[in-house]
């Protein structure tokens, strides 16, 4: 069964690692880091639509893992003739920093937090391998509900139980079923490998990104953050599909960041964002509003800057990306999920009531700044402040920041915040139980890409130590290098 | 120490506190024959899996009753019975459980010690113990 569970993991990302090597644009260098932790994220994805559309045609059959099999080998021979056309698998640009004191440390105190985060998980998951709540009352309910169901595996999504919500998106249950597919029953070994899976992804993108774009450095310093906000791995092991979602933002948006620095040359990367941000809509609901956000932005940020041929041709690459999963979503959402609960009690008058009631605002105003102070807690502080006075100690990158991704993505993300606010506003029957039960969730849902955001912008040690204003590895007389 | 040498310390604190906890969490190791909570609740309905059908809709009873002395107390009786009510179909997926009478068998997910009545119009199938009953519509 371990060595079935291998497989399923092993075949989900060489399929993702290899379609990466298909479309990696041939002017951009080739990173194996950034592209592994990227294609084990991606290539999940893929997988979770894959069995759904199997699951369709076929039901939740053992068939699956061979045709699953089959597709990696075409795609592995597609690879192969393509080799030599190809980028050489040459690796990043080389560091134009040496390795410094400080780089050391900090490479140091990374490897012994991800080892601690590491046995901390499992441990956990050993402990309570069903998860919480919404792991057993929804998302893993599913995923029985499709292993155990054969050929009626859509009574996951009766109405008959309201409460499991069963118009959520099902990337997460498809995913599940798949390890069990593979493994040939049921283990709890399975969600908890779909949990490590995106977990140490989201820390591994988040270091490989910022290696590949800016400095080792502050790679790993990004992820060293995010190995230590408790709530990130806690979350994690609690096989909820907030941690999956939150890679798949941050997969949306290093890819944006990727597709600028490549210039007009190519628009290979904005339509991996595309599908980065259409398999968030197939996580969860709010990938949807996210989607929604990051075009806002995008278009915001297009029309306000001087570039609007490049801006609406990425939007053009974005949008071929995300199409087809915004297919099945609306196929889904309008062919098997039942209506959304929230949606569904919807009543007009009570809603202009909430919307026009101040205390209502004031009560979401204030549980915003104190859940955003505090986020990250550990003891010693919380990660905001930390990052805070981090800012303060070294500054602020202004080419980074003056970079069109970046105000696209801050537009996103503040519209996503203000759209969740409003929905806490607007339709939450107990305020304060929900503010008290999602806020935090919902802000670790953005936490990898506000990091990584934050940390393409700040200076990096190598810039201060050099006393330059310089723009990182990616753009050292390669305009078009990743 | 420099500025930024000064906000790195802060970042390494930052981790070294939460690497901390990490390693306490990991010391925690769980003995290898220790059952969790969800588990073991969920072997009281392995008998009954295999005396239901293989899906479709049973109705389901459960204890406790949500109410309570204070509205504290009710609602700490209602999650009680709400959560037994979640892990029950949790165990017993495919099959939906819904709580009602209007149906051909009912699940009873009881206290072990408790003495349950049989409700009107049905019959006891089976005890599988530990305040797991199956019952069934009794011919009018």
């Amino acid at each position: 069964m371990t060595i079935a569970l291998a497989v399923s993991f092993a075949v989900s990302t060489c399929t993702g690692l290899l379609l990466l090597w298909l479309a990696w644009p041939r002017t951009a260098a080739w990173s194996w880091p950034l592209a592994t932790s990227l294609g084990a994220g991606l290539g999940s994805g893929l997988s979770a639509v894959l069995l759904f559309l199997w699951m369709l045609a076929f039901g939740p059959t053992r068939g699956f893992p061979l045709a699953e099999g089959g597709l990696l080998v075409l795609v592995a021979l597609a690879a192969a003739r393509r080799r030599g056309a190809r980028h050489t698998g040459a690796p990043v640009t080389p560091s134009h920093a040496p390795a410094s004191r400080r780089l050391v440390v900090v490479v140091i105190a990374f490897l012994v937090t991800l080892g601690a985060a590491g046995a901390a998980f499992v441990s956990y998951l050993r402990r309570y391998p069903h998860g919480e709540w919404d792991a057993w009352m929804n998302w893993d309910l599913r995923a029985r509900m499709f292993f155990r169901g054969g050929e009626a595996w859509q009574t996951a999504f009766s109405p008959a139980l309201p409460w499991s919500h069963p118009d959520y998106p099902v990337l997460l249950p498809s995913l599940v079923t798949r390890t069990w597919l593979y493994a040939g029953g049921e283990t709890l070994v399975g969600p908890a490998l779909v949990a490590g899976t995106f977990t140490f992804a989201t820390v591994a993108l988040m270091a490989a990104g910022l290696s590949a774009l800016r400095f080792t450095s502050q790679g790993l310093l990004a992820a060293l953050v995010l190995l230590s906000t408790p709530f990130f791995i806690l979350h994690g092991t609690s096989l909820y599909a907030d941690v999956p979602l939150g890679f798949f933002f941050l997969a949306t948006i290093v890819c944006l960041a990727l597709q600028e620095r490549s210039g007009g040359a190519t628009y290979r990367f904005a339509v991996l964002a595309g599908i980065a941000a259409g398999l968030a809509m197939w996580t969860k609901n709010e990938g949807l509003l996210f989607t929604l956000a990051l075009v806002a932005g995008l278009l915001i940020a297009g029309l306000s800057g001087s570039g609007w041929a490049i801006s609406r041709r990425q939007l053009l690459a974005f949008a071929a990306g995300l199409v087809p999963m915004l297919v099945l979503a609306a196929g889904f959402k309008m062919a098997l999920a039942p209506p959304n609960d929230l949606l569904s009690t919807l009543n007009l008058e009570r809603t202009f009531t909430r919307l026009t009631d101040p205390h209502r605002y004031y009560l979401v105003l204030r549980a915003y700044g104190g859940h955003i102070a505090a986020f990250g807690s550990n003891g010693l502080g919380s990660a905001t402040a930390v990052l805070t006075a981090y800012l303060l100690g070294l500054g602020v990158n202004r080419s980074e920041l003056g970079r069109s991704w970046v105000r696209a993505v801050t537009i996103a993300l503040v519209l996503l915040l203000a759209g969740h606010f409003m929905v806490f506003v607007s339709m939450a029957d107990e305020l304060s139980r929900l503010l008290k039960s999602s806020l935090d969730r919902l802000l670790l849902q953005i936490w990898p890409s506000a990091l990584f955001l934050y940390f393409m912008v700040v200076r990096a040690h190598e810039e201060v130590r050099s006393g330059q204003p310089v723009t990182g590895r990616a753009e050292v007389g390669h305009g078009v290098r990743v | 120490m420099t500025r930024s040498g000064v906000a790195l310390l802060l970042i390494l604190l930052y981790a070294g506190v939460s690497t901390a906890r990490w390693v306490r969490r990991a010391a925690a190791w769980p003995a290898g024959s220790a059952q969790d909570e969800i588990t073991a609740y969920e072997s009281r309905f392995r008998l009954l899996r295999s005396a239901l059908p293989a899906r479709g809709v049973v109705g389901y009873l459960g204890h406790p009753e949500p109410t309570g002395p204070t509205p504290e107390d009710s609602n700490a009786a209602a999650l009680l019975h709400f959560r037994r009510y979640l892990l029950a179909q949790y165990s017993l997926a495919p099959v939906l459980l819904i709580e009602s009478t209007d149906h051909e068998l009912i699940v009873g997910n009881f206290d072990p010690e408790s003495l349950p009545p049989v409700p009107r119009g049905f019959r006891l199938v089976r005890d599988f113990g530990d305040g797991v009953l199956l019952f069934r519509r009794a011919p009018s």
